[in-house]
């Protein structure tokens, strides 16, 4: 069974008088334990998809399944989210920010620290258990987030734009380390950034969006072999699928 | 050991109440103007006992007054930051109220409500409730949108979510209103004991000042500096421990 089942889609937002149609027909499956990436073009209506899917904001038509079930609320215990801003609690060290998540569930302390311990290293981080926020550079915040997203050991990881705010070597930094983990965990990922280049080396499968009103233009399968190296960048073959991508996104008319 | 510094401030306060005290003995300023140093220590030994429990009926006063303004200040606060329109309606009449004079209306209170202990709580709660509920309004409506959408992802109820991550975040704005307000209570209080009451550390100062004794009013002003100068300790330290994450943060 599809983890993630989106059925003809569509979002109309109303600013003042005018109606603004941000999604129109959107269906695709993401089958459980893949890595999926959605592209577009900025504002085509990316976060407002990741928000539906996440059970924040409502669709205006057409349906969304989460493991099957119909999404109307956040499953926080089925999906962790990891926003372009980290949103780490100032106050807290790293590994009570991991931990905050199984705090409010009313985990037990001694439980939820082995965990979140575990997690923090897995994110590579275990010598930054007791610093905070502060002292965590940009990137560091950012992997205390995928932690913290991973503590609930959901089925599912959203992922908005994550490395968005970080230079370019971070980034590319933290996307080879993302797939590390995704490796060893295999969790679901369902990724959505603007960078082809982040796209294509990350995923599996590919979802391409059109502008605004945004759907789903072409499904590309990416099959490179795992685990992937950042030389993959530059050979000819990831140039091809760039352009293609590319093409799709330009040729578009509005 | 006294270190060299502690010494010479004590020597610099020592020599201004010598300054002090030989003005006042020279004849140079009337000692019913300006009471010498002596005097007021002669006050203290005379009447100790008396402004002892004066102090203490302040002390209640104030310490009641500010843990009810606090209370509903932040309380109320928080529920009206926590809705856009709310804290619109609310914001602009609760800022007309803090601009008016609020001792015109101890008249009132003592009409209602005597002149006992009663009529300072509820004036002292009245003086600092206002900037407590504004600054609280504030910053409750600052919290950035983000950490509301990142509390619903992660399931959490309303109330753990304005206890654990909207009040923690609102908490600089709140203790900045809690130091303006708490000032405040502390002012209303003496104020209003000053002008009609039975007993307190302004009634005092009041009383003796009908009598011309200069040495007690000021012995009285001298405790209700003190009381003041306490709450603006705690309340600093206060501030120092919620502000150090916040300072760090925006460095």
């Amino acid at each position: 069974m599809p983890i993630i089942e989106v059925t003809s889609l569509a979002k109309d937002f109303r600013t003042g008088g005018a109606v603004v149609h941000a999604l129109a027909d959107v269906s695709f499956l993401v089958e459980e334990g893949r890595f999926v990436t959605l592209v577009g073009p900025s504002g085509c209506g990316k976060s407002t998809l990741l928000q539906i899917l996440a059970g924040l904001i409502s669709a205006t038509r057409g349906e969304v399944r989460i493991a099957g079930e119909p999404i109307r609320a956040p499953m926080p215990d089925k999906i962790g989210m990891v926003f372009q801003d980290p949103t780490l609690l100032p106050w807290k060290t790293a590994l009570a920010n991991v931990e905050f998540p199984l705090d409010l569930r009313g985990i037990d302390r001694a439980t939820r620290r082995k965990r979140c311990s575990e997690l923090l290293k897995l994110v590579g981080l275990g010598e930054f258990a007791d610093n905070y926020p502060h002292e965590l550079s940009g990137g560091m915040r950012q992997r205390v987030a995928i932690a913290r997203g991973l503590a609930p050991d959901p089925r599912l990881m959203l992922m908005d734009e994550p490395f968005a705010a970080l230079d370019e070597q971070t980034r590319t930094r933290m996307g080879h380390d993302l797939l590390e983990i995704w490796e060893k965990t295999r969790k679901t990922v369902f990724f959505i950034t603007h960078s082809l280049t982040e796209a294509i080396y990350l995923s599996e499968t590919v979802l391409v969006m059109s502008a605004r009103p945004g759907r789903i233009l072409d499904t590309i399968p990416i099959e490179f072999p795992r685990p992937r190296e950042l030389d993959l960048i530059g050979t000819e073959r990831f140039g091809r699928i760039r352009n293609r991508i590319w093409h799709l996104i330009a040729d578009t008319p509005k | 050991m006294i270190r060299p510094r502690t010494f010479k401030t004590l020597l610099i306060l020592a020599a201004a109440v010598a300054a002090w005290e030989l003005i006042v003995r020279l004849g140079l300023i009337s000692a019913i103007i300006l009471a010498a140093p002596s005097d007021i220590a002669l006050a203290a030994a005379k009447d100790g006992f008396v402004f002892a429990r004066a102090l203490a009926t302040t002390l209640f006063e104030i310490g009641t007054a500010i843990l009810i303004a606090w209370t509903l200040g932040v309380g109320l606060g928080i529920l009206l930051g926590s809705s856009h329109a709310w804290a619109a309606a609310a914001a602009p009449v609760l800022s007309s109220l803090f601009a008016i004079p609020l001792i015109i209306i101890y008249p009132l209170l003592m009409a209602w409500l005597g002149i006992g202990a009663l009529s300072k709580i509820v004036f002292g709660v009245l003086s600092g409730f206002f900037p407590i509920a504004l600054n609280t309004i504030d910053g409750v409506r600052a919290v950035e949108q983000r950490y509301i959408v990142f509390a619903r992802s992660v399931g959490a109820t309303p109330l753990q979510t304005h206890a654990r991550i909207i009040f923690p975040l609102a908490l600089p704005a709140i203790v900045s209103g809690l130091r303006v307000g708490t000032g405040l209570v502390v002012i209303g209080v003496v104020v209003t004991e000053m002008l009609a009451s039975l007993g307190g550390v302004g009634f005092l100062i009041s009383y003796h000042r009908t009598l011309f004794d200069t040495g007690h009013v000021y012995f009285g002003m001298l405790l209700a500096l003190l009381v003041a100068v306490g709450v603006n300790l705690a309340l600093t330290r206060l501030d120092r421990r919620v502000g150090s994450w916040r300072e760090q943060e925006e460095a």
